[in-house]
């Protein structure tokens, strides 16, 4: 158990990063939030005055959108989450349990290739896959399974296995080490006492690659309420983030300053959604939350 | 046969529960793998659009591909930044993770969620914010802006993967080199640095990833001639959708597997499973 | 306002000393360094393609200049951040609608005549008319697009797209992203209300479309025409014609009789840009006959010079004569963008379903 000592010096090892993100992201955003509070942008437009109306226009939604986004961006970030772990921790922990170093090196490769694909190809193979006239449809219907095609696409149920398709290799890849680390000889143990398979893994395994879950969740759940451009490409108007709303307010309503309102909206309440989760599950696994 | 491989091959024994656990995983590969199947149909496919059933086999979108200089130049682009995000990402995460661990510094919790936020941003913003950032500042838009922009967006994930290692970590090898005589500076670079090479591995793959995949941020940082892939592909799908992009999707996939694969056989995701 | 003659004398005095530089020095770097840049915005795909491997290189050797093309779109947005004394662009190209936004921010003049463009002499009227910010160099008509395999006669008004049997396989774009969803909104209103502005109308007859499906680009929207995805569409007319040839599908495109609205290409200067004369003579190249009838054919684009003379298959298909062009309405983009955020809040609920 660490005590509360004074920072050591590995802790200037933070200097780098602080630099690079102070410099990077605090001023750049820093800047883009108080633009946040003004009519244009004050430093090219002398007409540009302070004003809360971009807060005002989210918070009273007379438009009646801009909750509803925010909810549709949470709800499918959780889903996204929560699939993306589902899928990925038999991949994850098959990877790290492989003995072959040649298998493993394939799955790895399996793994990330969806990364490497390109987030317009793999848009389009998704449609190819899951419109009216995709593979899926086609293939149902030709064997009878269903007499009209599924709507699998333009909704939120494409969106999510767009997103999943993203994500489940981070999920893999932040569980696999974890997984690995995790000594097979104390499932075995549990084993040798009685235990079936199901249950040492339940008992031992999964309790100690915790920290990995954690940590995979968080990623998955950042990056799929950040996304944007493959929920427009699949959802059609039927889903609408807030990610979608920003984007649209800076390349076509050519509106810098409510998208940034909306972005700090949005930071705010994921920081809130990933402080309390982090806190939450820290005390009820003792000292092994991700502080 | 060594008594290791002995070992193995009792290691997993072939039952109805092992067959079910890899018929699960094979499934979710497939998943996986599925769009870039079909990719790869796109690719030699002749038709100039994206369709199902394919109706043939033809090489000319690669040649399409391999002929304009514009994606390739794009492609070697995308690599190089990607490399150098890669090491940079690694060097600036793997130390921040460290401090963030061992460092006592007040605040972890507070600075971790920090250090994790610009995941939560639509990059859309960070491009745009980092953009007029750099106008206001007079600095343009040369590739090392570019590039710092990348590793931004890419040290969240070496912090995460390199935290989650650390966390693991058993302290006591550590304190048992120091015991027997190692310096601080030998207990790190002989012993803790090995150890949590997996994880900075993981994040390094990660930041070249995202590097090499990203797009929003640079979309607003990139100059004409300067372009890196994605945003050649984006630009060119709005306009023309045909095989060529699945050409060059499929292409850079290979490449891109080609450098993590070296990664791994010199790093070695597999020493994970040791300790 | 700093004359054109002491322009042209500073050029001249520019261009002298950059010779000199060459003749004594011969380094490229300094050549390069001598040489004016234009930077310009340019569309990918075929016409990135043909701009830059002829009509770009051709610019440069006679202007003896370098371009520098922008093909990262979105194009306004790094305009506007950029400063209004050092724009990152000297000409922007955009579709109308831009042109007019930028407008608002003074990021774009609001008239360019045959003073300052010459080749502006022989254009149509809808290219410099009231409607248009800048000068038109091409245009596109759009209208509806349909599969001629699905026993679908061809249509003959906007209304037919609203047609029972076409539920669920018609195709439009998501409105707040898309001019040409934009325009097919305004088009509603005229064809079942009031006119071009009767939004109640609009919203009315968008309802009454549903189910629909929705893409962001017109890409996308040749697309799903191009594999059986949508049996009809809101589309332009160079969208269709573009796949013409060794793959061509059973799709056609259809001028309803209520008349085709306008997707112009439009070029347009930024007050300050430093090169503004070269960015006039780039926009009175692009006028020019030839790089009109080179680029038109490329992507069967209508071009707006009067003087420009197309191949026999492209000139039946494109409006290359004034009766043709009169069927063109060009919408009110001022009007329309004054109330973007409301449209674009309404037709989302809408058609959110």
């Amino acid at each position: 158990m660490m005590t509360r000592a004074r920072p050591s010096p590995i802790a200037w090892l933070v200097a780098p990063a602080a630099l690079l993100f102070v410099l990077f992201f605090v001023l750049p955003f820093g800047v883009m939030a108080v633009m946040s509070f003004y009519s244009g942008n004050p430093v090219t437009n002398p007409n540009a005055f302070a004003t809360t109306r971009h807060y005002e226009r989210f918070i009273f939604d007379t438009a009646g959108i801009y909750h509803d986004a925010l909810w549709a961006t949470l709800r499918i970030g959780l889903i996204t989450t929560i699939v993306s772990l589902l899928i990925g921790y038999p991949l994850a922990h098959w990877m790290a349990r492989m003995q072959s170093r040649l298998g493993h090196a394939l799955v790895l490769m399996a793994v990330i290739a969806p990364m490497l694909t390109g987030i317009v190809v793999r848009t389009f193979a998704w449609m190819t896959i899951l419109q009216d006239k995709g593979v899926i449809n086609t293939l149902l219907i030709q064997w009878g399974f269903a007499d009209k095609p599924l709507p699998l696409m333009y909704n939120e149920f494409g969106t999510v296995v767009a997103l999943v398709h993203i994500y489940v290799p981070f999920m893999v890849l932040t569980l696999t080490g974890v997984i690995g680390r995790i000594d097979e000889r104390l499932e075995q143990a549990a084993r040798s006492l009685g235990a079936g398979r199901l249950r040492a893994f339940a008992e031992v395994t999964l309790p100690l690659s915790l920290p990995g879950i954690l940590a995979g969740s968080l990623l998955v759940f950042a990056l799929s309420i950040s996304a944007y451009v493959t929920p427009s490409l699949m959802g059609g108007t039927n889903v609408l983030t807030l990610p979608m709303l920003i984007a649209q307010q800076v390349g076509t309503s050519f509106n810098p300053n409510f998208a940034g309102a909306l972005g700090v909206v949005l930071l705010l309440v994921s920081l809130a959604i990933v402080i309390a989760y982090n806190r939450i599950l820290a005390r009820l696994s003792g000292e092994q939350g991700m502080a | 046969m060594s008594a290791r491989q002995k070992a193995m091959v009792n290691k997993h024994p072939f039952d109805a529960g092992r067959a079910a656990y890899l018929a699960l995983n094979t499934l979710l590969l497939t998943f996986l793998l599925a769009p870039i199947a079909i990719v790869l149909v796109f690719a030699l496919n002749p038709t100039p659009y994206i369709s199902f059933p394919p109706v043939g086999v033809s090489l000319r979108w690669f040649e399409k591909f391999f002929a304009g200089t514009e994606f390739m130049n794009a492609l070697w682009l995308s690599l190089w930044i990607a490399g150098v995000v890669l090491v940079l990402s690694v060097l600036i995460g793997g130390a921040c993770a460290l401090a963030l661990a061992r460092g006592n510094l007040p605040g972890r919790s507070s600075l971790t969620a920090f250090f994790m936020s610009p995941l939560m941003l639509p990059a859309i913003l960070t491009g745009l914010a980092l953009f007029q950032a750099y106008l206001l500042s007079g600095i343009g838009r040369p590739v090392w802006g570019l590039i710092l922009a990348h590793t931004l967006v890419a040290v969240p994930y070496v912090i995460r993967t390199t935290l989650a290692v650390l966390h693991n970590f058993d302290r006591r090898i550590e304190e048992a080199a120091a015991v027997l005589g190692a310096s601080p500076a030998r207990v790190f670079f002989e012993v803790t640095l090995p150890l949590i090479r997996p994880g900075v591995f993981a994040g390094g793959v990660f930041a070249f990833i995202v590097s090499f995949d990203q797009f929003p941020v640079s979309l607003f940082l990139v100059v004409p001639k300067g372009e890196t892939l994605p945003v050649v592909l984006f630009n060119y799908m709005k306009f023309d959708l045909d095989g060529a992009i699945a050409a060059a999707s499929m292409v850079s996939i290979l490449l891109a597997l080609s450098v993590v694969l070296v990664l791994e056989r010199l790093i070695g995701l597999k020493a994970y499973v040791k300790l | 306002m700093i004359s054109r003659h002491m322009i042209s004398r500073r050029t001249a005095l520019r261009t002298g000393a950059g010779l000199a530089a060459v003749a004594a020095v011969g380094a490229p770097s300094i050549l390069h360094a001598q040489t004016k840049t234009l930077k310009i915005t340019t569309w990918g795909g075929k016409w990135g393609e043909v701009m830059k491997a002829t009509v770009l290189p051709a610019f440069e050797k006679e202007f003896k200049c370098t371009v520098s093309a922008d093909q990262a779109f979105p194009f306004v947005p790094k305009l506007q951040a950029s400063s209004k004394t050092d724009p990152i662009y000297d000409v922007l190209h955009t579709n109308s609608n831009e042109q007019w936004n930028s407008l608002t921010e003074g990021l774009v003049m609001a008239k360019i005549t045959a003073k300052e463009v010459p080749n502006v002499a022989d254009v149509y009227p809808y290219a410099v008319s009231d409607k248009i910010v800048g000068v038109t160099i091409f245009t596109s008509a759009i209208g509806l697009g349909y599969r001629t395999d699905k026993g679908l006669a061809k249509p003959t008004s906007w209304k037919d797209l609203a047609d029972p049997k076409l539920a669920g396989a018609r195709g439009g774009y998501i409105i707040p992203v898309n001019s040409l969803g934009q325009c097919h909104l305004m088009m509603l209103g005229k064809v079942y209300g009031k006119g071009l502005t009767d939004l109640d109308a609009a919203y009315k007859a968008l309802e009454a479309l549903k189910p629909i499906k929705l893409v962001d680009f017109t890409g996308q929207m040749e697309k799903m025409l191009l594999s059986g995805e949508v049996s009809m569409g809101v589309i332009h007319d160079s969208g269709v014609y573009r796949y013409d040839g060794p793959n061509m599908q059973p799709v056609d495109f259809a001028s309803p009789s209520e008349g085709v609205l306008a997707l112009e290409q439009v070029l347009n200067v930024t007050p300050g840009s430093k090169v503004k004369e070269l960015a006039f003579a780039y926009i009175d190249y692009m006028l020019r006959p030839d790089v009109q009838k080179l680029l038109a054919e490329a992507v069967w684009y209508s071009p707006a010079n009067t003087k420009v003379k197309l191949d026999a298959k492209y000139d039946a298909k494109l409006l290359t004569t004034p009766a043709k062009v009169a069927t063109l309405i060009q919408p009110d983009w001022k009007w329309y963008n004054a109330r973007k955020e409301d449209i674009d809040a309404r037709v989302t609920k809408i058609l959110k379903g």
